[in-house]
């Protein structure tokens, strides 16, 4: 939470004393310029938490064009049986990103946010959908894009254009089903 | 056609040999307590009794260093603090014990000069990082490290300081590697999170575990320490952390660390077991340059892509593929992890089918240690157990204990694992919260002793007098006369089985083994071939050695004769 924002908490908080005073004494409802603010502020947390939700799936959809990208290269590379060991690694590597929602550095946003009490999708981590702090992926779809980062990274050591193709195709199919759910 | 590539052919023929490796008969197993015999006595500090911190809780390291030379393992523990409340009321001094070889220890820390009482000790490593032939000692501290240097007189200096290796912080797990093979040992070093004293000593506990019980906050909520990485720079160590590519960008709770050649490309990789974030598998490059790939190879997460909270490690070629597999230990109500390697530094979860999982679910783990206890040919598994909230003793409801009984974990020889641990003998029947975990052959009788740590406690000493199959331990001393060939990779050929192993600073959690590497024979009488791939990556090979006896395999130099200079005593 930003200062401004804690700023303006503060603010109303000063207030709240003479709206309370104003009010009439056999009245008990909390005063409506504190429920106005109340309500302001949720449009400000709910609105973080889109915020959220809608850099997760740019970071989703930055990494998966560059892991697009980067698939048309090796693919050609292996059509053309050069060696494509360099770009099956990036796309292992990016496309292990997709299944943890960004890289390291992202994933250390994502502790801080859970040191400082924030879960995203908390119902859906304690039905077991959703690892601790993750946004979009589940955790099934974790696995798949992880199973096929492995098996990427292999063809780094044996090429074979077909495997690769399934792989791709694994990967896309996921990324599209997480994409079509939002 | 190269030699390489016949040696390549020879390696495949033989690895089509071993997929059909007949599996092991049970084994007796007898580990026997003879801690106070030998008078092992220190009391190894750990914080309140309440655990309030994690410090409180996470114990300390212990190594087998034959710090003298004389032939016989002494050891060293490290130790903590003892708190009451806010207030520090005793620090620990570690401890080192001369070994006089007759089963009995004498405690030689002050005149070693290696107590270290000014800091809440954590993890320990040796090596010979000056290259004069003496085993040195780097301990981690909840605060700055410590460098000893063996002078070789039975005495130590702590070089830190001017060796810029003291990085203040919570450290945990170090291991020396020549990254960049320029001949000369460079460091890592992982820490845990970021503490002040004050941080622990105001610490309460305060999150709500299971619903019933109030325990130690974290890791969670608390801010994970960045890892470092020093290189050997001349006279000095510097920080290269992020020239190297080792930089902590998820700012991992870090644990234990490995340096192995898990690619088998004749470089040092690293793996760092991180606890409750994904761990590191950091593949060499060359040139001292690191790249992280543990999330795409398979080391870094569980079988359904979660993050487990790594403490300990154990590397061993479990399946007898040639190929160094990967244990980690975990938190209780989870399984301990053994990553099967795939090969070219790729793994996969191989818990549940190997039987390890589930033997491993209940019990919260620490030190591990992968060794042939029985000499009968493959790679058994210890495991040292014990929970951090002495809180679940109030809850018998829970059906956990904060005293638990440490594991034995029998491989077949395929790398399929059998709970032994009931028929281990009486050292594993006794419970405590333990902690580091080591290995090695303290009466020099030819199979493998356990050193285990625990919190609040006096250390155990586990005696192996189960039955053995034939061996062979082999020491590969470097021309400086250090046993610490930190890299060297040993492949041992016998009865149809090809077993590899590396040396290394440190194993287990936070401590290091014998250096001296065991391998068991089972029936067969000698070892067809024993072939030593040093850390320069020159190659010594002897054929037929008979079994039963320590081999000691000095590098050839220069100045010797080419080839290998063997003595065997």
């Amino acid at each position: 939470m930003n200062n401004r924002i804690l700023c303006s908490i503060f603010s109303l908080l000063l207030l709240s004393g003479g709206v309370w005073a104003q009010a009439p004494a056999d009245v008990t409802s909390v005063p409506p310029q504190l429920v106005d603010s109340y309500d302001s502020l949720a449009d400000t947390i709910l609105g973080a938490k889109r915020t959220e939700r809608n850099l997760v799936l740019s970071i989703l959809a930055t990494t998966y064009n560059h892991a697009r990208a980067t698939y048309g290269q090796a693919a050609a590379s292996l059509e053309a049986d050069r060696d494509a060991s360099a770009e099956l690694e990036k796309l292992a590597a990016l496309v292990s990103q997709l299944g943890n929602e960004g890289d390291a550095a992202v994933a250390a946003v994502r502790k801080r946010l859970l040191e400082g009490g924030h879960h995203h999708n908390a119902a859906g981590e304690q039905q077991g959908i959703y690892d601790p702090g993750f946004v979009i992926v589940t955790r099934a779809a974790k696995k798949t894009f992880l199973d096929a980062a492995r098996e990427i990274g292999r063809l780094s050591r044996s090429p074979d254009p077909d495997t690769l193709r399934r792989q791709w195709g694994e990967v896309s199919a996921q990324y599209a089903s997480l994409i079509r759910d939002e | 056609m190269t030699s390489d590539r016949r040696l390549a052919l020879g390696a495949g023929l033989l690895w089509g040999c071993m997929a059909s490796l007949p599996a092991s008969p049970p084994s007796d197993f007898r580990f026997v307590e003879v801690a106070a015999e030998a008078g092992l006595d220190r009391v190894l500090l750990a914080g309140r009794p309440g655990k309030d911190h994690l410090l409180d809780s996470a114990g300390a390291g212990a190594a087998w260093i034959d710090y003298d030379r004389d032939g016989h393992l002494d050891l060293y523990l490290v130790n903590g603090w003892r708190l009451e409340g806010g207030r520090v009321v005793e620090k620990g001094n570690n401890a080192l014990y001369r070994n006089r070889g007759d089963g009995i220890v004498e405690d030689v820390t002050e005149r070693a000069g290696v107590a270290d009482a000014e800091h809440w000790g954590s993890g320990v490593a040796v090596a010979d990082f000056d290259g004069d032939g003496w085993p040195d000692l780097f301990v981690t501290n909840f605060g700055p490290n410590v460098l000893y240097r063996n002078r070789g007189d039975g005495t130590f200096q702590d070089v830190a300081a001017e060796m810029g290796l003291q990085a203040p912080g919570w450290n945990t797990g170090a291991a020396f590697l020549d990254a960049d093979r320029d001949g000369d040992l460079d460091l890592y070093v992982a820490r845990y999170i970021e503490a002040s004293l004050k941080d622990v000593l105001e610490a309460r506990p305060t999150l709500d575990w299971k619903g019933v019980v109030k325990v130690a906050l974290g890791p969670f909520g608390l801010p994970g320490a960045t890892d470092r990485f020093f290189s050997r720079d001349g006279e000095r160590f510097v920080e290269a952390t992020e020239p190297s590519g080792l930089t902590d960008r998820a700012r991992g709770f870090g644990f234990a660390v490995q340096a192995h050649d898990f690619d088998d490309d004749g470089d040092l990789d690293l793996y760092v077991a991180n606890d409750s974030d994904a761990n590191f598998l950091y593949r060499n490059e060359g040139g001292g340059k690191f790249q992280e790939i543990g999330l795409w190879s398979g080391a870094a997460l569980d079988a359904n892509g979660a993050a487990q909270a790594g403490m300990g490690l154990a590397v061993g070629d479990v399946d007898g593929d040639g190929l160094l597999d990967v244990f980690v230990t975990n938190f209780s109500e989870d399984f301990s992890t053994l990553y099967r390697a795939l090969g070219d530094a790729f793994f996969e979860d191989a818990s549940r089918p190997s039987g390890v999982g589930p033997a491993s679910y209940q019990p919260l783990s620490w030190g591990a240690v992968l060794e042939d206890f029985d000499s009968d040919g493959d790679l058994d598994l210890a495991i040292a157990n014990g929970h951090i909230y002495p809180q679940v003793e109030e809850h018998p409801d829970l059906g956990i204990r904060y005293r638990q009984p440490n594991l034995l974990l029998e491989n077949d020889g395929r790398g399929n694992f059998t709970d032994v641990t009931g028929r281990a003998g009486p050292g594993f029947q006794q419970a405590e919260s333990s902690r580091a975990l080591v290995a090695g052959d303290y009466d020099d009788d030819g199979d493998v002793d356990l050193l285990v740590t625990h919190l609040d406690a006096p250390p155990s000493l586990l005696r192996n007098d189960g039955e053995q199959g034939n061996w062979l331990r082999v020491e590969c001393r470097l021309p400086s006369g250090s046993p610490w060939a930190v890299g060297a990779r040993v492949t041992v050929t016998a009865g149809g089985r090809r077993t590899v192993r590396e040396i290394a600073s440190n194993g287990s959690f936070l401590s290091a083994h014998d250096p001296r590497l065991h391998f068991g024979l089972g029936t067969a009488s000698q070892a067809d071939r024993v072939e030593v791939r040093w850390p320069d990556g020159t190659v010594t090979r002897l054929d037929n050695v008979p079994a039963n006896q320590r081999l000691l395999v000095v590098q050839a130099t220069e100045q010797t004769q080419p080839g290998a200079r063997t003595e065997r005593r």
